[in-house]
């Protein structure tokens, strides 16, 4: 028994003396100071997975001694300052340490897209990388993205970003010309206003920019980039699961990309066309209201918004609440507007309201217009092959070529003052087209005939001259038998 | 009508003694032998000069030299003017067969030895003239301010800047500055119109004179031939009738090809723009242009482009001071280096001129 008492006692002794070695006597002796560092890493992620103060300090934290412990013979660091801040990070993160070791799913690659990353550039001071690890997630009390506490969790990471984005004076010395009021715009959007409600499904800064590998927005790598914005708004957007609760349509991506924006923007690269940021904002997204869709669409299509807002139909659209261009011209899936939208046939829009028994004025009208749209249409196409033509028996028509700009111009025009619903100004505008194309099939003719007019020409001069040759060559004959 | 043209004829008669010029030819007489056809080719290079100066005045109505005008002048002339286009067309197309006429007259000069004592100022006229209807045609080329003309006036002027000493001097004197600019189609403009013209008016006022006033020149050995065989026919109005009726051959010809293959305009000119590919001199430049291209860049201690040159130079001096090396000709015995030169020269130009169009 007396035995089995000291086994005991010398089981436990041995027992709290290796616990007691394995301790890390760094954070003891700091806690017991008070630090707020070491309060901190109390509630730190690494803290709990039994990572020390030396693991990134260096310095033997077994020892009690304070000159032993922080001897930088026994790799005491101290403080890391710059690079090698995210570099001492990295000695886990970056290696098969984390799933092996720590069993983390956390992918290790952080570090390397930080460096190619529009942060990653060197920053003026000129000895170190702009951001490193501790400048979004902290030192000491880093916790999962997940937990609310975190920097970086959807719910805080737009104060987190605007630490630096909205300081104007730091901002200046990178990017004078980017805004710094980004933070006060997404508090006026949809995304800002679920996102200070608490809604951590809301887009904020991450969900569209990235994290460790974002880039500038005038990056073709970025996910902002004018080609790649449409697919980053999908990833939300076109998921029907994530988007149930909200209860609006995912096939904006899909009508996007076959419409006539969607394919300039998407196929043929270009930028002139929107992208989902121009009509719906950015930081400031929100869905364009009925009265505001004019605007929107007029801040490219300007003359015809412009018409609009002065024609019959603004009211008339106002009162039905109408959603204004869309109504007619739709809205992602917006196509490519040909003379089929106007009209009274099949695949018109006019007569979706303007029914001949209804409103027999503005059926008469839109009849009119397209009458007119096709036959200025047919004038210029004649034009044309009249060009052509002359171009091709060689004739000179560089000023009637030329022309066939104006006339393009006009049709062009004339297309647009249809959105003013104004019979005289279309007309006049139309006439203009008409005289043009006149011009041009006039001087064409000419060229025509005066190609077979100088055959003609030719060949009667040649007769008279092979006639006076031929008589002086007999002339010369009859001199010469003299 | 017969009496109104007498009279007419009298009233000059009377006051410039017309008849004394008449009877001077009609008792000149060209000599008639199987290589009489080549008499003609003279006439027809003054026939086509003629046209060019007519022509010439008549386009002068509406071009106006400039960088912002000559481009759209010549368009102007070939779509808006009544028989603008005729008039460019003919100028141009005349401009070539001035050049072939004047190089066929000056082979058939040299192989029937027609340059020999006492002719040899009447070559050297000739040559003068062959010289001065290049320098028209290389101002002329560019006076359309088209793209083809421009970069081929910078080439041309860039080659003549080679030449060493005065090269440099050249070149600017030419461009009117660093760069062909519009300082270069004014000056060119001036030399087409006005220097050009004056001094081969002059030139070719002797050339004539010197003509009539020696005679038709008489192949060799023509004068070992019995008297009662030659053969001749009265400069006028025989010889003369002949001359008109191939000037109307040529006009008929002339009138065909500028109505079927009307001369191009091609597009502005635009300094900034990069030179378009296939950039070659008018034809009767381009075997010399593309020997210059075969010569390696370095012979000896030159360089190779003004190697290429002198050589060029050394040789038209040669041939132009032919009458004074060939003495053999002068004595009236056969010299067959002259015509293996002549043979040489004239498969050199064709070979060159071809691969230098096919290449």
């Amino acid at each position: 028994m007396k035995n089995l008492f000291l086994f005991i006692f010398i089981l436990f002794f041995s027992f709290s003396i290796s616990f007691s070695e394995s301790s890390d006597k760094c954070f003891e002796c700091h806690q017991s100071l008070g630090d707020k560092q070491s309060e901190l890493f109390v509630k730190d992620i690494h803290f709990q997975k039994g990572i020390s103060c030396a693991d990134c300090h260096g310095g033997n934290s077994q020892s009690e001694d304070i000159d032993e412990a922080m001897n930088k013979k026994s790799g005491y660091i101290g403080i890391p300052k710059g690079d090698a801040i995210s570099k001492t990070c990295a000695k886990c993160h970056s290696g098969t340490k984390m799933s092996s070791k720590y069993k983390s799913a956390l992918p290790i690659n952080q570090l390397e897209k930080l460096e190619t990353s529009v942060h990653g550039k060197i920053a003026t001071s000129g000895k170190e990388h702009i951001a490193q690890c501790v400048t979004c997630h902290n030192s000491h009390g880093i916790v999962s993205v997940k937990n609310p506490a975190s920097p970086v969790h959807p719910l805080k990471v737009v104060k987190t970003c605007t630490k630096c984005h909205a300081d104007a004076s730091f901002m200046k010395t990178y990017n004078p010309s980017l805004a710094i009021d980004q933070l006060e715009k997404y508090r006026t959007s949809l995304h800002g206003k679920k996102n200070i409600k608490g809604d951590v499904k809301a887009a904020e800064c991450v969900s569209c920019h990235g994290s460790h590998e974002i880039q500038n927005a005038k990056d073709i790598r970025s996910s902002v980039y004018p080609t790649n914005l449409p697919q980053t708004c999908a990833k939300c957007h076109s998921d029907k699961d994530y988007m149930k609760e909200y209860k609006i349509p995912t096939d904006q991506y899909s009508e996007f990309s076959k419409s006539i924006h969607g394919v300039t923007l998407l196929k043929k690269k270009d930028f002139g066309a929107p992208a989902c940021n121009d009509c719906h904002g950015n930081h400031g997204a929100t869905p364009p209201g009925i009265s505001s869709i004019s605007k929107v669409c007029g801040s490219c299509h300007a003359l015809n918004a412009e018409l609009f807002s002065a024609s019959p139909h603004k009211k008339a659209f106002d009162e039905k609440e109408f959603p204004e261009c869309e109504t007619c011209h739709g809205n992602h899936g917006v196509v490519d507007a040909t003379d089929q939208l106007l009209g009274i046939n099949q695949g018109s829009v006019c007569i979706k309201c303007h029914q001949e028994n209804k409103f027999p004025k503005g059926y008469a009208t839109a009849k009119i217009f397209r009458s007119i749209i096709d036959s200025l249409e047919k004038v210029s196409k004649e034009a044309i092959l009249y060009v052509e033509e002359a171009e091709q028996k060689g004739m000179e028509i560089s000023e009637a070529k030329f022309k066939l700009r104006e006339a393009h111009q006009s049709r062009m025009e004339a297309r647009t003052m249809i959105h003013s619903f104004n019979n005289e100004k279309f007309l006049e505008v139309t006439k203009k087209g008409f005289d043009v194309s006149e011009f041009i099939r006039l001087e064409a003719a000419n060229a025509v005939e005066e190609f077979y007019y100088r055959r003609w020409g030719l060949g009667v001069s040649s007769l008279i001259i092979t006639i006076v040759a031929f008589s002086l060559f007999v002339y010369i004959r009859r001199i010469e038998r003299k | 009508m017969k009496k109104y043209f007498k009279n007419i004829y009298s009233w000059i008669d009377e006051r410039v003694e017309l008849e004394e010029v008449v009877k001077f030819m009609g008792k000149k007489y060209v000599p008639v032998h199987s290589h009489t056809i080549w008499y003609y080719f003279g006439g027809v290079s003054l026939f086509l000069f003629i046209i060019q100066v007519f022509t010439g005045i008549l386009l002068l109505l509406y071009y106006k030299a400039g960088e912002e005008l000559a481009f759209e002048s010549i368009q102007f002339i070939m779509s808006k003017v009544q028989f603008g286009w005729l008039i460019r067309s003919i100028h141009s197309w005349a401009a070539n067969l001035f050049i072939l006429a004047l190089f066929i007259h000056m082979f058939s000069v040299y192989f029937e030895k027609s340059y020999r004592k006492p002719r040899e100022i009447t070559w050297l006229t000739g040559m003068l003239m062959l010289f001065i209807a290049f320098a028209f045609g290389f101002s002329g080329y560019l006076l359309p301010w088209n793209e083809l003309a421009f970069f081929a006036t910078k080439v041309g002027t860039d080659i003549a800047g080679v030449v060493p000493f005065i090269g440099d001097s050249i070149m600017i004197f030419l461009r009117g500055g660093e760069d062909v600019t519009g300082a270069t189609l004014t000056r060119f403009f001036g030399f087409h119109v006005a220097i050009l013209p004056g001094i081969f008016t002059l030139i070719l006022a002797i050339h004539l004179l010197l003509v009539q006033r020696q005679g038709m020149s008489e192949p060799m050995g023509y004068e070992n031939t019995k008297i009662a065989e030659r053969k001749t026919m009265p400069f006028f109005p025989n010889f003369i009738l002949r001359d008109l009726l191939l000037w109307l051959i040529v006009l008929n010809v002339l009138a065909i090809l500028a109505v079927f293959f009307p001369w191009e305009l091609g597009r502005k000119a635009d300094a900034f723009a990069s030179a378009p590919a296939g950039i070659q001199p008018e034809w009767y430049f381009l075997f010399m242009f593309q020997t210059l291209k075969y010569i390696p860049p370095q012979i000896l201690f030159i360089d190779g482009e003004v190697f290429g040159i002198m050589m060029f130079a050394v040789a038209g001096g040669v041939w132009m001071m032919v009458p004074f090396w060939d003495r053999k000709s002068s004595r009236g015995e056969a010299n067959r280096l002259v015509n293996y030169i002549g043979l040489f020269a004239i498969l050199y130009i064709i070979v060159f001129t071809i691969i230098g169009w096919l290449v």
